[in-house]
């Protein structure tokens, strides 16, 4: 069965790039979030295996979504995809829970890398 | 580790490698030595000194000046002027880039974190040296990220924590991470480890270049420096004398109690006399107290290759900017000078040094027409002499253009038709180019500036208590002579009487001392003394200080400033002594003749005069 994963981007172009990514590595894209509020929404509704969190996003950042899942289920998957130049916020997203990050502009093999280890 | 403890150290040792940069950088451009082995020695040094402190974009900066230098150093790239030019650009930012992180950050790492990022030889030990470990250590993993992965410390944060849990793992360095963690993370595990399975997760954790194992034991006990793949500099920069920095206020502090001292030590020679037994203590302590005041004085001398030293850059930069071709020497460096007039002098000598270039030396061309080498010689050199420095300025350059000089004159109305058609002497001359708003030069040019003339350069030595003279020959050169004293508190001075009371009148500022008999003149109300061809204004101390004139005055000396002289009247000359002066400022309407007190050799007190002051305001 394949995995599942939720995107979370406020860019189309990213999750549109990201989607591509992953379907070609095999996941079923499940959903896409544009706030870090609806992805904790739709975190709870689809429960993907996966999820891909932009750091920067309306509504509520990409960090207290993190948060807010981690909450919910501790055992959630999440990958952080961060902007050149967001150390001090990755560090937090890791302190709070993430398991691993990427670092924009992606290369699709350091995204598959990456995804590889956080659902090893 | 507190790195702020070795701020001072990191400070000193790269202000000194970029000094040893920007002058190798120079000598680069004259084809000398192994001035590119130099250079690449000082950028690596600085690059090492930097990451261990944290300053990573310092570090960064010196490594990529360090690579350029390698490449000139393997014959791939070759020493032209543009290159030196950017390469000088490059020592400038890196100059800035310290200051700015001095300035701005705090050390960011705690102990020997030396970046293996751009050091990537330096050894696992030389890192592991300073840093804390805990007790029961038995076992220290090093891991190494790869120089080019993204956010290192979140990438060592997750190592640590895919390590969580383990049987032994004590802890890790560092534990928390700024932003330019250099990418080595320490392990420490005790009791038996599997080193395998330690590995693996750590690899698996993404990101990693290598994995090594140590015991404590590899540890050197003392905190190393950057391991250098360099061999060290020959001719040794090492020094063996310690330093310490002192805030200069507190010398001033010491020298200023020194001075209370002396008073209270002079009443008690004064009183004491009376009573024999004490005379012997009361004349040893002024010995020592004079030598205490020295040694304050020798401690706030610093040797003139602290402004030398940016002086070659100076000319450098002048000389491409008109098209010369020279050869700056600087000799005598070492001579020592107080720092107050040190700072004072660096102006001046830029002003000089510009002028020679742009004035003094010919063209290449023009030289080789003359016969002439193609590049002009410049030298700057110091001497000691007694109590004063000497600095010489030397170019072999075209020499004065008297005519030219003498026709300007006329045009500003500073000489008569008669006297325009001399040829004047050296004194003259200079007496006219230091003249306010006099320059010989048709055009302001870029490189010697406008507004800031000669006058300036002469106002700023006299008022520092020294002298400029000039010499030169037409075709040869022109020589500039600036006499210093050594300090500001220390002085040449001769002493004379005027009714009665002692006063002191520093040399700098006085040509000469004669016989007042039979030499004064009286044009109207004002009395003048002749002297040889002038007619100087005659001025009479007893006056000026409103003491009893009954008497008349035996002697005069002959004060200078600028091209103003003028005679002081004085009853007697005493002789000539070393005084140090205890400056003080005056309230306004209160002494203005006096610029400050001093202890004359056999203890009495006595008045410093200002001639200057006097001149002006009779």
């Amino acid at each position: 069965m394949a995995k599942t994963v939720l995107i979370c981007d406020d860019a189309l172009f990213m999750r549109t790039m990201l989607a591509d990514i992953l379907k070609g590595a095999g996941f079923e894209v499940l959903g896409e979030a544009q706030t870090g509020a609806e992805a904790v929404v739709r975190y709870k509704e689809l429960k993907p295996d996966l999820v891909t969190m932009d750091i920067v996003m309306p509504d509520m950042g990409g960090i207290d979504a993190v948060r807010a899942i981690m909450k919910d289920d501790p055992q959630a998957k999440i990958l952080m995809c961060s902007a050149m130049g967001q150390q001090a916020l990755v560090i937090e997203a890791i302190q709070a829970g993430a398991r691993d990050f990427v670092v924009k502009p992606f290369q699709p093999s350091r995204v598959l890398e990456a995804v590889q280890r956080v659902m090893g | 580790m507190d790195m702020r403890r070795f701020l001072d150290l990191y400070i000193a040792e790269t202000q000194e490698h970029l000094r040893s940069l920007s002058r190798t950088l120079l000598a680069l451009e004259s084809g000398s030595g192994d001035a590119v082995g130099e250079a690449f020695r000082s950028a690596h040094t600085i690059k090492g000194l930097s990451a261990a402190m944290g300053y990573g974009d310092v570090a960064q900066m010196a490594h990529k000046l360090e690579d350029t230098l390698q490449a000139m150093r393997d014959g791939t790239l070759q020493a032209d002027a543009q290159l030196i030019d950017s390469l000088l650009r490059e020592a400038d930012a890196l100059d800035h880039a310290v200051t700015h992180a001095v300035a701005n950050l705090a050390p960011q790492l705690d102990g020997g974190a030396i970046a293996t990022t751009i050091v990537p030889q330096s050894t696992a030990v030389a890192a592991l040296a300073a840093v804390p470990m805990p007790e029961r250590t038995t076992r220290i993993a090093v891991v190494r990220l790869h120089p080019d992965a993204p956010v290192k410390s979140a990438r060592a944060m997750l190592i640590v924590r895919g390590l969580a849990g383990r049987d032994g793992l004590l802890g890790s360095h560092p534990e928390e991470y700024a932003d330019d963690f250099d990418g080595i993370l320490r392990i420490f595990f005790t009791g038996d480890v599997d080193e395998g399975s330690i590995h693996e997760t750590v690899m698996r954790a993404g990101d990693v270049d290598t994995i090594e194992f140590y015991s404590p034991s590899d540890i050197a006990p003392v905190a190393s420096t950057t391991p250098s793949p360099v061999p060290p500099a020959r001719g040794g920069t090492v020094r063996p004398t310690r330093h310490v920095r002192v805030d200069e206020a507190r010398l001033d502090g010491v020298q200023e109690s020194l001075g209370e001292l002396s008073i209270l030590q002079n009443r008690l020679h004064i009183g004491g006399s009376a009573r024999n037994g004490d005379v012997d203590i009361v004349d040893r302590m002024r010995g020592l107290l004079s030598e205490l005041q020295l040694a304050v004085l020798t401690m706030r001398m610093v040797p003139l290759s602290e402004t030398f030293e940016r002086l070659p850059r100076v000319v450098r930069d002048a000389a491409r900017m008109c098209d010369k071709e020279i050869d700056f020497r600087v000799e005598g460096d070492e001579v020592e000078l107080d720092r107050s007039i040190l700072n004072e002098l660096s102006d001046p000598l830029i002003h000089m040094l510009r002028n020679a270039v742009d004035h003094g030396i010919e063209s290449p061309e023009e030289r080789e027409a003359l016969g002439k080498p193609r590049r002009g010689q410049l030298l700057l050199r110091a001497e000691r002499e007694r109590n004063s420095v000497r600095v010489m300025l030397e170019d072999d350059g075209r020499g004065v253009d008297r005519k030219r000089v003498m026709a300007k004159a006329l045009k500003l109305g500073l000489v008569s038709a008669s006297e325009a058609a001399t040829i004047p002497s050296d004194e003259e001359v200079f007496r006219l180019l230091a003249h306010p708003g006099f320059s010989t030069a048709d055009q302001v040019t870029e490189v010697s500036g406008r507004g800031v003339g000669l006058d300036a350069v002469v106002n700023r030595v006299r008022a520092l208590g020294g002298a400029v003279e000039m010499h030169s020959v037409d075709g040869a050169g022109t020589s500039f002579m600036i006499r210093l004293p050594i300090s500001l508190a220390l002085a040449q001075a001769l002493r004379v009487r005027v009714a009665g009371e002692n006063y002191a009148i520093p040399l700098t500022h006085l040509s000469e001392a004669i016989e007042l008999d039979g030499m004064i003149s009286m044009d109207g109300d004002r009395e003048y003394v002749r002297l040889r061809e002038d007619t100087l204004p005659l001025i009479r101390l007893r006056r000026i200080l409103l003491a009893d004139r009954s008497q008349a005055e035996g002697a005069a000396v002959i004060a200078e400033m600028g091209e103003r002289r003028a005679a002081l009247a004085v009853d007697e000359l005493v002789g000539r002594e070393q005084i140090l002066v205890k400056n003080f400022d005056s309230a306004v309407g209160t002494l203005p003749f006096f610029s400050g007190a001093t202890l004359l050799d056999d203890g009495t007190p006595a008045l410093v005069l200002d001639p200057l002051s006097v001149m002006q305001g009779r």
